[in-house]
């Protein structure tokens, strides 16, 4: 990231195929439409380039993930769909080593390790992160009380982590 | 469950990205002030950067899964290099670098050594601070700053900008309404209405000349906007 900052091409493109899958992925998975993730993909990356400072510390990849998941709700919400909070992209000081945890896993090992949770946590989980609806929404499609949903998702969450601190130390 | 694991859920959801804006901000308060939250929200964070990774295309497209096209990468790489030739090695000053640099400035001036906030003010003044005008004017050592409880007024030359943060949002069918009161006169006079983006925060240049104001406040006023202030003015900045 140095080197991209100090305006390396050759940096940049390792970046570049390091991380555009993920950024690509997780725009698909919002959008469901191959040439506005492609539009996303393009966006984030070409931002990366002209203003790399925006990336501060902490795991490149957990950030750029962020960034590709907000742009692409910057288009759902032009989509005049619901609105949904942004997810930090600045904010507090990353647990560092958990996030070298994720980046070393592949998007194979945790998919495997989401397909393990059973589905009334995994599914308010994927539909809240790429399904662009809010919890209440969740709540109300599913005729769940709202603090149920929370809770759910909580718990998944932390399943998730154990699970892949397992994969990972095994 | 306690009120307290409640929140604790709040923050997962929050974590995830899944409260609407209001709740978020609550959280994001509550995230500043509870150690228990902050730790959970950090635990819960890599579990959320995995969830985006779970969608991650595959290397080979040939599996059947999505991936972006080659020509895609050839098209970015095609603008980054011609950059990269057209400017070698020397930094750019981009906008978005002045613009950082601008937040940094005011955080730093109102004391808001907050980075949520700082965050929050950084998008306001993106959608309003396009102008490197107002950039130079928000950071000039000239510029001339008076500060109030929630925020800060910034004048340089002739051009007056109001800065408000932890605003609530306005009653439904309310707006808030800037005033000034003009050296000599009695009465304050209606400046523009604006209400705060997301974040609580709002940026405002105020249309009138800096060179005769005395006074300004805040007060919040029906749609629209009022001839004279109808409720009690939230802020109140002697010039
Ligand atoms: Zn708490």
């Amino acid at each position: 990231m140095d080197r991209v900052r100090a305006r390396d091409a050759d940096a940049f493109e390792a970046l570049y195929d390091q991380y555009h899958r993920l950024v690509y992925g997780v725009a698909f998975r919002v959008l469901s439409d191959a040439a506005a993730a492609e539009d996303v993909t393009q966006a984030v990356f070409l931002r990366i380039w002209s203003a790399p400072e925006l990336f501060r510390d902490g795991n490149f990849g957990a950030w750029v993930a962020r960034i590709a998941r907000n742009r692409a709700y910057d288009i759902v919400r032009s989509r005049n769909l619901h609105p949904q909070s942004e997810l930090p992209e600045t904010l507090p000081v990353e647990d560092a080593v958990d996030e070298t945890v994720i980046a070393n896993m592949s998007g194979e090992r945790v998919r495997l390790a989401l397909e393990q949770l059973p589905p009334e946590q995994r599914e308010p989980i994927e539909l809240g992160f790429f399904g662009g609806v809010t919890h209440d929404q969740i709540a109300r499609t599913t005729g769940l009380p709202l603090g149920t949903i929370k809770t759910r998702i909580r718990t998944g969450l932390r399943r998730l982590r154990a699970a892949l601190q397992e994969t990972v130390t095994v | 469950m306690t009120p307290h694991d409640e929140l604790l859920d709040s923050v997962a959801a929050y974590a995830l990205g899944v409260l609407p804006p209001s709740e978020a901000a609550g959280v994001e308060a509550h995230l500043q002030t509870c150690a228990q939250c902050q730790a959970e929200y950090r635990e819960l964070r890599p579990a959320v950067t995995a969830v985006a990774y779970s969608a991650e295309a595959c290397a080979d497209p040939t599996a059947g899964a999505v991936a972006a096209s080659p020509l895609l990468k050839a098209r970015i790489m095609r603008r980054v290099r011609a950059e990269a030739a057209s400017r070698p090695s020397s930094r750019r000053y981009s906008p978005a670098y002045a613009l950082a640099a601008a937040c940094l400035a005011i955080a730093i001036i109102t004391g808001l050594m907050d980075l949520s906030l700082s965050r929050r003010l950084n998008r306001e003044l993106a959608q309003s601070a396009a102008q490197t005008q107002t950039i130079a004017d928000l950071t000039a050592a000239d510029s001339r700053r008076y500060h109030f409880s929630d925020g800060m007024v910034v004048m340089r030359a002739d051009r007056v900008y109001l800065m408000m943060h932890d605003m609530h949002a306005p009653p439904p069918g309310h707006v808030y309404q800037a005033w000034t009161l003009a050296h000599g006169a009695k009465r304050m006079a209606p400046s523009m209405t604006f209400a705060p983006g997301n974040g609580g925060v709002a940026f405002v240049r105020l249309p009138e000349s800096a060179t005769n104001i005395a006074a300004i406040a805040v007060s919040v006023e029906p749609d629209g906007g009022s001839l004279q202030p109808t409720t009690k003015p939230i802020a109140v900045v002697r010039i």
